[in-house]
């Protein structure tokens, strides 16, 4: 039983030189409330930082802020680096993903095409995000619900 | 680790020779002859003199482009058609990372066109003689605003030029703005800035400094913002800072931010030394704006009223455009006049507003229980104490991207929309008051209907962007196509 509850770890970080914290820190309140091990890297993470922290926490997910406007440029060959490190880890991106004012199925479609699982933008409540995540990771609410109770 | 002690003059000296190489500009500083410069300025441009001889608040707005002529430009606007008091430079953010090469590069790509290729003046690359033709094109005191972690060389640059204001501070220019500054470094920086501005006070030549106030300006508990304030005037006096003007950002309540700049006052009075003169600055709404020009006014006619109410030195005003980023200086200005206005109005009336001294109270209990233990944690000393402080979390400030901090602390508002602490972490404030704070959000919860949770900070980061103060469910009040009328 207590293998099945074991916590889910997702690593969280801003990444490139962006230093908007506030998304992150609500975000990561709210996915140890849902239940997860949030290994929280902060903002101005590299890519490299990402991989090494999935690679040692044996993370399920690793979820990208960026609200700067140079995601794309900041998130270019993560997932080539996620594969070179053997890691078959589920990828989420979301904030202000592009400059100015694009069209955002254009940008969900460029960073899918990036390998990104998700991609959501700023106004995403951190719930929908988190049942997502659950989805993804064939987690039930009840085991969600029990993994909360547990820990 | 630094200790609070004052810089030698020779240390001073060895310092100052070696950042003199790190750009061109720092071999033009000569001290003595800054002094004569200084020395030469009317009365009207000493901002020392200005600040604290005036009898209302003060406006000063924020701005910064890269080139010269355009800086004279746009702060000959403000002072005319905006009537600011007090005039800022704002500097661009390669300065801030003490990339000279960089900013050399947007200078020259912003001399070239029409576009603005920096988001500030750097005046580094400027340099003393083109600065002080900005400070002899204009009629007020020019003050430099930044976000500099390690501002020496632009203090010595800009002090020489004729600026007599320098915002900033180790804890404030730090924790709020960069990940990976440890503070002891920080502060060993800025005791060499305040030493400098020290060096010219001695000489007769007074250099105001302005700590940081609103921090992260994402619903900084007032007695946070106190605290750091207090630390940095100390760490400025003990360099030989006479001129302190202690910041504090809105909030948005009327009566807690009338009671925070009562308190931070007093406390200000109280903490520094008796040859230290203390002003302060209140600091209009930081957070998210609305993406609305009439509302987000509305936003600043509320910091003018709160202004009016509490009567600080000064007010750093914003502008309607807030939402989208620089505004234009047509923006700027009308933000300067909106605050004037509501100032003018209400300065002379008598508001009687219940519950800001029972706000007042609890604010400097909850600022003296934070420096006692900052003083504990130091044996005493304030920068080892904050440096200790900051590590373990007795002091904390939310939101706050540096490793410095735990950043661990969380603040709601309850439900008058005064701002409390959700989160304690390991803030170094004592049971009873925890308890007010929880009993305080706990009214809120049952008002809502809803457990005490991050929800309401987040719903709260959000709340006055989207057209209320207070982040209620289901509180998204914003009118359809109001993210529109911004374009």
């Amino acid at each position: 039983m207590t293998g099945k509850y074991m916590p889910r770890t997702v690593i969280l970080g801003v990444i490139g030189s962006d230093a908007h914290v506030v998304g992150i820190t609500i975000l990561e309140q709210a996915l140890s409330a849902a239940g997860f091990e949030v290994i929280n890297l902060g903002v101005q993470t590299a890519q490299d930082e990402f991989v090494s922290a999935a690679k040692s926490h044996d993370a399920e997910a690793v979820l990208v802020s960026s609200l700067y406007g140079h995601a794309r440029q900041d998130c270019e060959g993560l997932h080539d680096e996620l594969d070179d490190a053997g890691l078959d880890v589920l990828t989420y991106v979301g904030g202000n993903l592009a400059v100015g004012q694009s069209d955002f199925e254009e940008t969900q479609a460029t960073f899918r095409q990036m390998g990104f699982d998700r991609v959501f933008d700023a106004e995403t409540d951190p719930e929908e995000a988190i049942e997502m995540l659950r989805e993804d990771l064939q987690l039930t609410t009840t085991e969600a619900e029990q993994i909360r109770v547990d820990g | 680790m630094p200790t609070d002690e004052r810089l030698s003059d020779d240390q001073l000296q060895r310092i100052a020779n070696d950042l003199r190489d790190n750009w061109h500009t720092g071999r033009e500083v000569d001290f003595e002859e800054a002094i004569a410069f200084h020395e030469s300025l009317p009365a009207s441009k000493q901002f020392a003199q200005v600040l604290e001889s005036a009898d209302q608040p003060l406006l000063q707005p924020r701005a910064g482009v890269p080139c010269l002529e355009e800086q004279i430009d746009l702060l000959r606007y403000l002072q005319d058609e905006g009537g600011a008091d007090l005039l800022p430079t704002t500097i661009d953010s390669y300065t801030r990372d003490n990339e000279y090469e960089k900013a050399e590069e947007g200078l020259a790509a912003s001399r070239g066109s029409d576009e603005n290729e920096l988001n500030g003046f750097p005046a580094v690359n400027h340099g003393v003689e083109d600065c002080r033709r900005l400070i002899r094109a204009l009629d007020a005191p020019v003050e430099v605003r930044h976000g500099t972690p390690d501002a020496r060389l632009l203090a010595m640059v800009t002090l020489a030029g004729g600026f007599q204001s320098f915002e900033g501070g180790p804890i404030s220019y730090n924790i709020p703005y960069t990940k990976r500054h440890d503070l002891a470094t920080t502060i060993e920086h800025w005791q060499f800035v305040d030493r400098l501005c020290g060096a010219y006070t001695e000489r007769g030549v007074t250099i105001n400094r302005e700590p940081f106030g609103p921090l992260t300006g994402t619903l900084v508990p007032p007695s946070i913002a106190i605290a750091v304030m207090l630390v940095e005037g100390e760490l400025a006096a003990t360099q030989g800072v006479r001129s302190l003007t202690l910041g504090y950002g809105q909030v948005g309540n009327l009566v807690q931010d009338v009671a925070a700049l009562r308190a931070l006052r007093k406390l200000g009075n109280e903490y520094l030394r008796d040859e230290v003169t203390v002003t302060t600055v209140f600091h209009e709404w930081m957070g998210g704006f609305p993406p609305d020009e009439a509302r987000a006014n509305g936003v600043i006619s509320l910091g003018g009223a709160t202004a009016a109410v509490a009567q600080p030195d000064k007010v750093i005003t914003k502008s309607a455009q807030e939402f989208q980023g620089v505004p234009t200086k047509e923006a700027n200005a009308a933000g300067l006049r909106t605050t004037r206005q509501l100032i003018d109005m209400m300065i002379e009336q008598d508001i009687d507003l219940g519950g800001i001294d029972e706000e007042q109270a609890l604010i400097e209990r909850e600022t003296r229980a934070l420096m006692d233990a900052i003083y504990e944690a130091g044996d005493g000393d304030v920068a080892q104490g904050v440096i200790n402080a900051f590590d373990s979390g007795a002091l904390d400030v939310p939101f706050a991207p540096s490793d410095a901090a735990k950043g661990a602390v969380l603040p709601a508002r309850d439900d008058d929309g005064r701002v409390r602490i959700f989160e304690f972490a390991d803030l170094a404030l004592p049971d009873d008051i925890k308890e007010i704070h929880a009993a305080r959000l706990g009214e809120r919860a049952e008002t809502e209907g809803r457990d005490q949770s991050f929800r309401m900070v987040a719903d709260d980061v959000d709340a006055i962007s989207d057209g209320k103060l207070i982040g209620r469910p289901g509180g998204d009040n914003s009118p359809a196509g109001g993210a529109s009328d911004a374009d």
